[in-house]
């Protein structure tokens, strides 16, 4: 029996040595770190990985909804996009529609964080209902707006008629630069809430040690914000700059709301665009014009996030 | 009778000898059931009472999907109607109304995705899109056909698949100008009702002095199934353009008398329309027309009936109603060169083959086109859906009214989309895109109406081709 026990139990050295090599391998950064991330590798696989390359997949066929039957196309949809007009007008209002409305939700973002940081009356208060613009989900927000600009009922076109400021309601969604301005103007009202928290988190983590210093080797106020504070918060601010630039290249729900790329295809962005193609069955297409936002969302990232880097 | 309501209406029936259709109207507002509305008509002596169906023994549950109503009172009634079948079979069934230009995505992602609900509204060509996913319903769609007298050839041409029944039509809205007859008096047209505009010059010159009076044209040319394209493609063939040759390949757009017109057109749109129409959608002019801020809407028969609605206090709109019923009369489409047009294709009702409630959806079509619902369903909107048979297009709901007469009428002279060549896949996708509305918007916005029409050319060629 006693034999029978030596041999199936390691020796007492040889143990040792097994529990010190586990405790080694879990001592590792490496193991526990890939442990760690495998359950949102595997969601991430799962729910972005596998619709992003069937994406890709699909915008190589030209798959018809509805259709079983579909064949290799290559990239031949891509070359259509190329030679397609209301595409080059798509490409070009969603790089208008970004460049303009994330300027503005920075910089007034920064003015009200900083308004927001002052400690003052009610200053929670403020604070909450900044959000408000932002959680309110934007179907329903985009109503809203839409009643604003509507062409017959519009309330801002009653009040200046009513004023005598003009004769017709404006032709808000009606003409294609004043319906890319009403969906700027909504953008960076939702848009806002979310530069101004994200930034004030960052302005409450400057040290005021730093402004005192800084205030008693008689900087001004103006130059204790751009030597103390902006370097401070200047990772947030790419950050966020960078989220932002993501939801505004891939909105959808305030421009269709507002003008369904309307009118005359002139408002489209790289989402409504290719919603509608998909609502006339060709999946092939609307995938293609679903993925042609990639390169540039890259390019965008890639010079963010070596700006970060070098910070470094 | 033990629902009060039903003893009600019947009262009200009896004592002010209500008609059929003001029956059926009232008894959608009180919100009384098909199955029960069958029974009031009975009494009243209008009607038979409605039929049963065969009753299913496991529960089972069902969704329909269909474009939001513009007469209310036809979308209370399919749901009571859909209602009273599911209750009688066991089922429990619910209905989904959305926005016209949001159908057909939905549609798609239903299709694609193999789930969905398990009866869809079908508007035009649509089944050539997603005919491998409906259920081929040859026999029913042959027997209400006959039941009703025969389809329409536009009704054929445009719902079934080359002759092949993956659903079953109901008919269309249609399209007629409803104008103001106090606003054209002004305008010197003597009694309007008889003297419109023959002609779409006509119709501009006319404009251009409404506008003058601060009541314009109100035309919708946004991205929208309805109103658009009823305006875009009739004026279009009356100048020679059309999609595409009889030959289904060739683009026929781009011809020298449309040119010249789509041309005139963008400057009468600036003498004689409301120039927000650019932005409005199937419901934007209704606003227009019945705030006053109009004087004429090519438009279905809906803002008519609102107003009648508004005068007896039933209103549903979210707005004030400004325009007396007994002042708005409707016309035909004026004529071009090449003669008189209109769109049409037959909205149809499809079982659909992913659900597992397939069998169960065709049997509630059965039961929905049975003389007993399909025509008070019609009647309780007032004949604002034309008929898709000759069966029941003497019916008062269409010969009562002489203001609504141009709607059964725009049938005489409608074409498919995809004129001159067949309703088909191609002409589907061309319709999807607004091809030929976004020409027309395109050319308003830059003046040039030769490069919307040259665009407008390639895009044809890169789909028919």
């Amino acid at each position: 029996m006693s034999v029978i026990t030596a041999e199936a139990e390691p020796e007492p050295g040889r143990k040792a040595v097994v529990r010190r090599a586990k405790v080694r391998f879990w001592d590792r950064e490496a193991p526990l770190a890939y442990l760690f991330m495998i359950p949102g590798l595997l969601i991430l696989l799962l729910f972005m990985g596998y619709p992003f390359f069937l994406g890709i997949y699909l915008s190589l066929t030209d798959k018809m909804v509805g259709f079983a039957d579909f064949s290799w196309v290559g990239l031949e949809n891509y070359q259509l996009l190329l030679e397609d007009p209301v595409f080059h007008r798509t490409v070009a209002n969603t790089l208008i529609y970004s460049v303009v409305t994330v300027p503005f939700k920075l910089v007034l973002g920064l003015g009200l964080a900083l308004v927001l940081n002052q400690t003052f009356r009610f200053s929670r208060f403020v604070r909450a209902g900044l959000l408000l613009p932002w959680i309110v989900p934007t179907a329903i927000s985009s109503l809203a707006w839409l009643m604003l600009f509507d062409s017959v009922l519009s309330p801002i076109s009653w009040v200046l008629r009513e004023w005598g400021l003009i004769q017709n309601n404006i032709n808000f969604l009606g003409d294609r630069w004043n319906a890319i301005g009403a969906v700027c103007v909504a953008n960076i009202w939702r848009g806002l809430p979310f530069f101004a928290i994200s930034i004030l988190a960052g302005l409450q983590a400057v040290s005021p040690e730093l402004h005192e210093a800084a205030a008693l080797d008689g900087a001004s106020a103006w130059q204790r914000f751009l030597s103390v504070t902006l370097p401070t918060i200047r990772n947030i601010l790419l950050i966020t700059t960078l989220f932002s630039i993501i939801f505004t290249f891939s909105d959808f729900q305030l421009i269709y709301v507002l003008t369904k790329g309307g009118p005359a295809s002139s408002t489209h962005v790289f989402g409504t665009y290719a919603y509608q193609t998909m609502g006339f069955s060709a999946l092939g297409q609307a995938a293609a014009i679903a993925l042609s936002m990639l390169p540039f969302l890259a390019l965008f990232a890639g010079i963010l996030l070596r700006e970060i880097r070098k910070e470094d | 009778m033990t629902d009060p309501r039903t003893n009600q209406l019947i009262d009200e029936a009896m004592k002010m000898r209500l008609s059929r259709r003001s029956v059926m109207r009232r008894a959608s507002a009180l919100g009384i059931s098909a199955g029960a509305l069958g029974g009031v008509l009975a009494a009243t002596g209008h009607a038979k009472a409605t039929p049963n169906a065969a009753v299913y023994i496991q529960e089972r549950t069902m969704n329909t999907l269909a474009a939001t109503y513009f007469v209310p009172e036809g979308q209370t009634f399919f749901t009571q109607v859909a209602e009273d079948w599911a209750s009688q079979n066991n089922v429990t069934i619910t209905t989904d109304y959305i926005g016209w230009p949001d159908l057909q995505p939905r549609i798609a992602a239903a299709v694609e995705g193999g789930s969905g609900p398990d009866i869809i509204e079908m508007w035009d060509i649509w089944p050539y899109l997603y005919q491998e996913k409906m259920v081929p319903v040859q026999d029913l769609a042959e027997k209400v056909g006959e039941q009703y007298g025969g389809y329409y050839d536009w009704v054929t041409s445009t719902a079934s698949v080359d002759g092949q029944w993956y659903s079953v039509p109901h008919g269309s809205s249609s399209s007629a100008f409803a104008f103001r007859i106090s606003l054209l008096e002004e305008a010197g047209i003597e009694d309007p009702k008889n003297n419109f505009p023959k002609t779409w010059e006509e119709l501009f010159t006319l404009g251009k002095t409404l506008k003058e009076m601060g009541k314009p044209i109100g035309q919708a040319l946004g991205q929208s199934l309805g109103d658009p394209p009823s305006f875009a493609y009739p004026y279009m063939w009356a100048y020679g353009g059309m999609e595409v040759e009889e030959d289904g390949t060739t683009p026929a757009i781009n011809k020298p008398e449309f040119v010249e017109a789509l041309q005139a057109f963008t400057q009468s749109w600036k003498d004689a329309f409301d120039e927000t129409g650019l932005s409005w959608d199937d419901g934007a002019n209704n606003r227009a027309f019945l705030s006053d801020q109009i004087s004429m809407t090519l438009n279905g028969s809906s803002v008519y009936l609102a107003a009648v609605a508004a005068k007896e206090g039933e209103s549903t709109l979210d707005y004030e109603v400004q325009v007396e019923p007994d002042d708005i009369w409707h016309a035909g489409y004026p004529e071009g060169p090449a003669g008189r047009y209109n769109v049409l294709g037959s909205r149809s009702y499809a079982a659909m083959n992913y659900s597992p409630n397939a069998d169960a959806a065709v049997e509630f079509l059965d039961y929905f086109f049975s003389p007993e619902i399909f025509l008070p369903w019609l009647e309780v909107q007032g004949g604002y859906i034309i008929p898709m048979a000759p069966g029941y297009a003497e019916d008062e709901m269409y010969t009562g009214n002489p203001s609504l007469a141009p709607y059964p009428e725009v049938s005489d002279y409608s074409r498919n989309r995809g004129y001159a060549g067949p309703a088909n896949q191609k002409a589907a996708e061309s319709s999807a895109r607004y091809v030929v509305v976004n020409t027309f918007a395109q050319a308003i916005q830059s003046g040039d109406a030769a490069g919307a029409i040259a665009q407008a050319e390639a895009q044809l060629r890169r789909i028919y081709g």
